[in-house]
């Protein structure tokens, strides 16, 4: 049932979107290109991207945290016997 | 200069503990080393800390903690690019490796030609890769010695000529002998020592200096204000932003896809170890940042202007930022320390480059196309060999060739890694996928990102793309691998048309 598949992906990997906020968060380079606010005598251009290292690493751990929390409570069995598209699989 | 005796003392025994830590190596987590993956995986049983301290010994090189400050005290914000490029490569890490090391553990692959090569049974696409990992990774290892080569200068050892190598050539034999003797395993406990020198480094430079230089404030208002921000783009350009966002995000892609990187993440025990240090190696960009501001440092405290320090920067340019600004900073036996860190730091990666470089010729190149049927023995043993040439070669480069050469091969290396990218990625989330359309992306990607670094005359990697009345300047990397994606797709369905007409099952 390759829908079925699809659909628990999804259920399992949704805290994955929010990567997209570091990504959307630097590209945008206008909105940080500044000297105020300052921090303690650094520019805003310099403490605010330092702070992003901080806050993507712990949207790391935020995303690693739930999604094994949800391996494990609904799809401990499936997620190891997951026969999957993965190429592991396949290959 | 002369030779800073203390100082020397100091960097001298750090490197000889070291020495005896990589030849001791070989015997942590014993086992037959003359087998590929034991020697140049170090048997995929590394853990979540030792896999901290591996990767971040491999990515965050001698040559990032000197060329970062250089670029931040010559250049200024644009040089800040590497803090963004180092948050988005986690993300990136967390999604797409823990999925690579699992196909590669259940089938027994040690480099990314491996996977391409039992994924698209190509063996042109695994040639390509093993080609462009190699060509990509020797500059990159001669940059390193740029490092240790500045450091040792900055100690006061006579510069240039034989008697000046010779220091750079025995921190080489000796790295080349124990990389022989205990392969990744070497380099993954030397990189423990090595992270915790340049911790205390980093940690005592930005205690001490902002102090003596009258705070961050007093350091932030000594940089030139062109040099402070991005100059805002103007007229039809996107000018300095497009050129920063495509610079981290290009870079960025293109990290894991080294050879050396591709190691390091297979050397790892399990895919959760990779998503945890998607998480825990982001303490090393966090350093990364604080010692890109030493560059202001070195402005605020006016090095550059000081008559003890014209010769070296006269030597080595901006690269002798940090190192000046360390001699002007710390009493001499912590100069000494600071030095080791450096130099320790460029021995890491050198090591985890070179076995990279061998696992691909050895499995790629000498037994895909010489000895298909050469033993487990003979393929660990060649190897070894190959690492040894790799690093000869890389001293020969460096000592042989203008160092802007190196510079120039390592930007252009950068975009010929990435345009492995769509192989990768599709081999990934594609059930199937056309061999011939991948590599002729490949052709494609390569040629395109050489031609816009070329018209750059190899001076810088960014290419104003002229589109829609507008000028968006833009990492020529990151522009190339969308060709590269793009042709792939495009000729995809064609090849497979042919491939049918022609009679032979669709692969």
């Amino acid at each position: 049932m390759p829908g079925g598949k699809k659909k628990s992906r999804l259920l399992r990997h949704w805290p994955r979107l929010l990567f997209l906020i570091p990504f959307a968060a630097m590209l945008w380079v206008s909105s940080y290109n500044r000297t105020a606010p300052e921090l303690g005598g650094i520019p805003f251009f310099y403490w605010y991207q330092l702070a992003w290292i901080l806050a993507g690493a712990g949207l790391v751990l935020i995303v690693y945290w739930i999604e094994s929390k949800i391996t494990h409570t609904t799809e401990e069995a499936q997620e190891e016997a997951e026969p999957s598209g993965v190429p592991g699989d396949i290959l | 200069m002369s030779l800073d005796l203390t100082a020397t003392s100091v960097f001298v025994a750090l490197f000889l503990f070291v020495t005896w830590l990589g030849f001791v190596a070989a015997h942590w987590r014993k086992a037959d080393l003359n087998v590929l993956h034991e020697w140049g995986l170090g048997g995929r049983r590394f853990g979540t800390v030792v896999t901290w301290f591996l990767l971040g010994g491999d990515l965050y090189t001698a040559y990032t903690f000197i060329a970062v400050p250089a670029l931040v005290f010559g250049k200024g914000a644009m040089g800040f690019f590497a803090v963004p490029y180092t948050i988005l490569i986690y993300p990136i890490l967390y999604i797409v490796f823990p999925r690579l090391w699992r196909v590669a553990h259940a089938r027994g692959h040690v480099t990314a030609a491996d996977f391409v090569r039992d994924r698209f049974g190509s063996r042109l696409l695994a040639l390509a890769f093993a080609l462009t990992g190699i060509v990509a990774t020797m500059p990159y290892i001669a940059l390193q010695i740029v490092g240790m080569e500045v450091v040792i200068g900055a100690l006061g050892f006579p510069a240039g000529g034989f008697v000046g190598h010779l220091p750079l050539i025995i921190s080489f034999v000796i790295l080349a002998a124990f990389t022989y003797t205990s392969g990744l395993r070497a380099p993954a406990l030397i990189a423990v020592v090595k992270d915790t020198l340049i911790f205390i480094t980093v940690f005592a430079a930005l205690v001490i200096i902002p102090a003596k230089l009258g705070g961050y404030g007093a350091i932030f208002s000594s940089v030139p204000e062109e040099k402070l921000l991005l100059p805002p783009p103007s007229g039809d350009s996107f000018g300095s932003y497009s050129a920063y966002a495509t610079l981290a995000l290009g870079s960025a892609f293109a990290l894991f896809l080294y050879p050396h990187a591709m190691t390091g993440i297979l050397s790892s025990s399990s895919g959760n170890v990779i998503r945890r240090n998607a998480a825990f190696l982001a303490a090393y960009s966090f350093i990364l940042g604080l010692i890109a501001l030493l560059g202001y440092m070195a402005i605020a405290a006016g090095v550059d202007k000081e008559p003890a320090f014209a010769a070296g920067f006269a030597q080595y340019g901006p690269n002798f930022a940090v190192p000046a600004l360390f001699l002007a900073s710390f009493p001499s036996w912590f100069v000494g320390i600071a030095f080791a860190a450096i130099a320790i730091g460029a021995l890491v990666p050198a090591a985890i480059m070179s076995i990279a470089c061998a696992n691909l010729f050895t499995r790629n190149l000498y037994k895909e196309f010489y000895r298909p049927d050469c033993s487990d023995a003979d393929e660990a043993r060649m190897a070894k060999i190959v690492s040894l040439v790799v690093k000869i070669g890389a001293v020969v480069f460096i000592l042989a060739i203008p160092q802007s050469y190196a510079i120039q091969l390592q930007l252009l290396g950068g975009i010929w890694i990435i345009q492995l990218l769509p192989p990768i990625l599709l081999g990934l989330y594609t059930i199937r996928f056309n061999a011939m359309a991948l590599f002729a992306g490949w052709v494609a990607g390569t040629a395109v990102g050489t031609a816009m670094a070329a018209t750059q005359g190899f001076t810088s990697s960014v290419f104003p793309l002229q589109a829609l009345g507008v000028t968006i300047p833009g990492y020529a990397a990151l522009y190339s691998v969308l060709v590269n994606f793009l042709v792939a797709f495009a000729l995809a369905p064609i090849f497979d048309r042919i491939g049918r007409t022609a009679g032979s099952p669709a692969r």
